[in-house]
């Protein structure tokens, strides 16, 4: 990697003071080293934000609760309070990477990271991510690549907290100017649809403070799929999320991950599942909406049964027996 | 019948490893843990081209990069780069980022040629581009081998079944990349060697240095595996060696993932179209199979202990009376092949039994019964009968297709043959007994990972009747009595016999010295100390009727198939295995497992990816060439037939041979469709299944 300076800061202001505008903040570092160290990306001071205040912490409101954006995959993982109140959360934090990375991977680092298109990881392909001419994927190796775009590049997100966090309707609380900014998933994923350059919104200073999810939805679950048992990437992931009232879903939503440059979510569906019956046909008839507009490309059209499959099964779990 | 004792006391036992204590707690010291000296990191500058002319390369820049001490060229003069990673340039330096630092710094002037082939369908076309000038990728005629009359024969059948069955290019992960250190002076060069061959790494690097075989040492004290791509110091040895002696001091230069991925070996791809016919009673009557694969730009120069070419047996374990094989190999731009564990067997095992249990659903029967009606070999009939048992193949079994559910279980089985595992006739070996009774073992033979000092410990306290823990071994010198490459499962073949010797030898000459009628067991030191105060040395060799060879092996395997999500979960491998006389059912049993874990991988996960439009391989990383994890792993219960009269025969190929087939049996027999394409992954299920749509044009 090129050399860098690093420092250790204490308050947001001077984070954002010494990241300017070609620095780069490390948390975790799972994504952020990997990327230096194969030339990806540069920067000229790496600052480390682990020592900020108040950004480690999980607390529940009556309403809403909070959690950091240092507080670890590994902590969610284990708390039992979110096990209870978000279980969908609990499986999204179980299911990423290893224990290992776990440990050490932030919130923020997890919705930030980059793409893992492994053109676009390849130290010697120049793709449009890079701004190169074009994309290899797209008539080129794209098992593991998107159904859905809205530009040239079909890379898709990869983090499986914001795929959940999509489904609970959690707002991220941006640090952007000075300013804390509140994004939905939807909008801190916006630019990476519209932009090949782009895999989110935030520009080069905004920090994730922390992110807020409503407690509206007692029910919650997420399944992912992957070519391997353990320590695998998914090749879909899935994340439902409702209450259920006199037996009937209230205001649920459903979001695919893995498949889009952002979290999948289609309205007709919500729309469609809100006051129904939890039952296979209700489930499926969901599925086929959230797909319907998926364009399979030549090695990435399983992705559609899959994504077939976990809908529904992730549905059915929300009915639970609880 | 061999030598062997008829009753033993630690051979056969469970005797754990005698250098385990070492290896865990971090004290012993691997190729890439040496610190010589003075030592200097040392990196390679690869091709980001699939295809080029070089015509120079210039290093003056990398020399100036603060810390670099030398930097040398992989040639001189212009060269022809034929893949993503070929070695262009080395340097060393005293930090890795100073390396890094200067190879971005090299300057290589290249025409970049943009014709190139990487993958091995479009290699064959006519009008694909050429690896080698000299002539077109593949052969124009296959060499046809004929037995019988195939097409007549073909007519006489009453089953006859026609499948694709195709592998994929597996790279060469040990756990310890390749590499060496290396120290070039004056008086000679010592090489601290990842190496399952000591002695074709020195003769190697003599020969590629114009150096005396005197002059140059390698040591090998642990090395984290090698599966038959470290029989050479390759390119990156000669690389440190010359950069060592420009520096004037040692070099270490071990390879990173990504150089492991590209340049140093793999097992190369196959498609298998195979025919088979057979009587309504099942007996095999003809066959056709055709096969190609790529061996990259060749099989490489460093395969050592077999081939790395792509041809396979066919039609494998079988005899049928009528067969008709055409094989060729086709070269793409891509890193050239070595032997990878039991060359030929894996991908020739898998396509075979793939085809034989698509026969057996056409014949309406059970693929075991086929099996014990088809296999011409006792052990494997033996084998398969007693695995069937343990397995419970029996109750199991039930129609492919049958199981009900949309998580659906499924049973396979698949045999082995492995032609080698003998002793290398020229292993030889001293011993130190000393007047305490201490005794030190010295074979110029290295560990590979599979516990060879723990089977001499074990031979030499079982002839000596001591425990073996008293037993000092001392192995991976070229200084030591000369021993073989740890190749084509021939290690405990090689050293069991010269131990047996060496202690045959010390005991008759100490009962000279001591006047003991039996220098054994309790009398031991009393002899020892007959000796005064000069050690005896004596001197022993590799001795006839003490190892065999031709291993068989069976597995059985049992699978889960989820089939709305393609997952495959391996459930249960029973691995069932002969080696002859059985020195240490520890140290055998860990190479079952490790054989089946290998084996797993090929089936379910690893597969090089080659780009077409930029000629890089997509996975040079453990991210995407996927591993079996310890999640993945399944229940594994070897089953070891014990057959002393034999003598010793080595296990390390033969384990990884059948369980490819046995899980794709398996999976065939959950879903009732046949994946005749390895890895089997989710996607590939799915698309068997006929669930995947058809692709949108953009």
């Amino acid at each position: 990697m090129k050399s860098f300076q690093y420092a250790t800061v204490h308050s947001t202001a001077s984070a954002r003071e010494l990241v300017a505008d070609k620095g780069a903040y490390l948390a975790g570092g799972n994504d952020l080293l990997g990327l230096l160290k194969e030339y990806l990306i540069s920067a000229d001071t790496l600052v480390n934000i682990k020592s900020l205040p108040g950004l480690n912490k999980i607390e529940h409101g009556r309403n809403v609760w909070t959690i950091g954006s240092l507080v670890t995959v590994a902590q969610i993982e284990n708390d039992a309070d979110i096990k209870k109140t978000f279980p969908g959360l609990h499986e999204a934090a179980a299911d990423v990477a290893s224990q290992q990375i776990r440990n050490v991977a932030t919130v923020g680092g997890n919705l930030a990271q980059h793409s893992r298109c492994w053109y676009f990881r390849h130290r010697d392909t120049q793709c449009l991510k890079k701004n190169g001419d074009l994309c290899y994927a797209r008539n080129g190796e794209n098992r593991y690549h998107s159904l859905f775009t809205g530009n040239s590049c079909i890379s898709p997100v990869v983090s499986s907290l914001a795929t959940i966090f999509t489904s609970l309707d959690a707002t991220a609380i941006v640090l952007r100017d000075g300013k804390e900014t509140r994004m939905s998933m939807a909008e801190l994923y916006q630019r990476a649809w519209e932009n090949p350059l782009a895999h989110n919104s935030l520009s080069n200073t905004d920090l994730i403070l922390r992110v807020e999810i409503p407690t509206t939805r007692s029910r919650s679950a997420y399944l992912q799929a992957s070519d391997k048992h353990a320590f695998d990437w998914a090749l879909v992931s899935c994340a439902a999320a409702t209450t259920i009232e006199g037996g009937k879903l209230k205001s649920p939503r459903v979001t695919l991950g893995s498949i889009s440059p952002v979290p999948h979510q289609v309205e007709a569906a919500n729309s469609f599942l809100d006051g129904k019956v939890l039952d296979d046909a209700t489930a499926t008839h969901a599925a086929d909406l959230i797909l319907k507009d998926a364009k399979p490309l030549e090695h990435n059209a399983y992705k559609v049964p899959l994504a077939h499959a976990l809908i529904r099964r992730t549905l059915l779990k929300l009915k639970g027996e609880v | 019948m061999s030598n062997w004792p008829a009753e033993t006391k630690v051979i056969g036992q469970s005797t754990p490893r005698i250098d385990g204590a070492v290896k865990v707690t971090g004290k012993a010291r691997y190729s890439s843990d040496i610190q010589a000296v003075g030592w200097l990191y040392g990196m390679i500058l690869r091709s980001k081209w699939p295809a080029a002319k070089i015509s120079s390369v210039n290093l003056d820049k990398a020399r100036q990069i603060p810390g670099i001490k030398a930097a040398v060229p992989v040639r001189d003069g212009a060269f022809t780069i034929r893949y993503y990673g070929e070695e262009i340039a080395a340097v060393c330096g005293t930090s890795k980022q100073a390396c890094l630092d200067a190879l971005r710094a090299i300057e290589v002037v290249a025409d970049v040629k943009h014709e190139f082939v990487v993958n091995e369908r479009e290699a064959l076309k006519e009008n694909s581009a050429r690896v080698w000038d000299s002539g077109p990728n593949a052969p124009a005629n296959p060499r046809p081998r004929e037995n019988g009359n195939v097409d007549k024969a073909f007519s006489e059948c009453d089953a006859v079944i026609e499948g694709f069955y195709s592998t994929p290019v597996q790279i060469h992960n040990p756990m310890e990349t390749m590499g060496n250190t290396v120290s070039w002076t004056e008086e000679g060069l010592t090489a601290w060697s990842s190496t399952q061959g000591i002695s074709s790494v020195r003769d190697g690097l003599a020969g590629a240095l114009k150096l005396d075989h005197s002059k140059v040492r390698v040591i090998t004290e642990y090395m984290g595996g090698g599966f038959g791509a470290k029989f050479g110091a390759g390119v990156e040895g000669v690389l440190a060696a010359k950069l060592s002696k420009e520096a004037k001091a040692p070099v270490r230069l071990m390879l990173t993932r990504f150089d492991q991925a590209l340049a140093v070996g793999n097992r190369p791809s196959s498609f298998q179209k195979i025919k088979i016919g057979a009587k309504a009673d099942g007996t095999l009557h003809a066959f056709e199979g055709e096969n190609y694969g790529t061996a990259g730009i060749g099989a490489g120069g460093d395969s050592g202990g077999g081939g790395g070419g792509a041809d396979i047996p066919m039609p494998y374990i079988y005899k049928v009376p009528n067969t008709r094989v055409k094989q060729s190999e086709v070269a793409v731009n891509a890193g050239a092949a070595r032997a990878f564990r039991a060359p030929g067997h894996p991908p020739g095992s898998y396509g075979m039994e793939s085809a034989m249990d698509d026969l057996a659903a056409k014949l309406g029967m059970d693929p075991l019964e086929l099996r014990l009606k088809n296999d011409p070999h006792p052990i494997r009939q033996r084998e398969y009968k007693l695995g069937a048992e343990k397995f419970g193949w029996r109750e199991k079994y039930k129609k492919p297709g049958s199981s009900p559910g949309v998580v659906k279980t499924g049973i396979g089985c698949a045999g082995a043959a492995w032609p080698a595992g003998g002793g290398d006739r020229g292993t030889q070996g001293d011993a130190q007994i000393n007047p305490d009774g201490t005794i030190e073992f010295r074979l110029g033979v290295q560990d590979i990972g599979t516990g060879t000092r723990t089977v001499i410990a074990v031979v030499a306290a079982e002839l000596l009747g001591l425990k073996p823990e008293q037993i000092t071994v001392r192995v991976g010198d070229t200084n030591f009595p000369p021993g073989p490459g740890s190749g084509g499962s021939t290690t405990a073949a090689s050293v069991s016999p010269a131990v047996f010797d060496i202690c045959q030898k010390a005991l008759a000459q100490l009962q000279t010295q001591s006047g003991l009628a039996d220098a054994r067991g309790e009398n031991w030191f009393a002899a020892c100390k007959k000796l005064g105060v000069s050690p005896l040395v004596v001197h022993g060799q590799w001795q006839p009727n003490l190892s065999a060879d031709r291993a068989c092996g069976v597995q059985f395997a049992e699978v889960e198939v989820d089939t709305e999500t393609g997952l495959v979960t391996l459930k249960k491998v029973v691995a069932v295995h002969d080696c002859g006389l059985i020195i240490d059912k520890l140290t055998l049993e860990s190479q079952i497992n490790g054989g089946v874990i290998m084996g797993m991988g090929y089936a379910l996960y690893e597969e090089r990816v080659m780009d077409d439009l930029s000629g890089v391989m997509l996975n040079p990383n453990f991210e995407t060439y996927k591993l079996p994890g310890i999640a993945d792993v399944p229940d594994i219960e070897v089953v070891l037939i014990n057959m002393p009269e034999r003598g010793v025969i080595g296990i390390g190929e033969p384990a990884t041979v059948p369980t490819a087939g046995a899980i794709a049996n398996a999976v065939f027999n959950a879903i009732g469709v046949r994946v005749g394409s390895l890895p089997i992954t989710p996607a590939k299920i799915l698309a068997a299944l006929g669930k995947v749509p058809p692709a949108v044009s953009a």
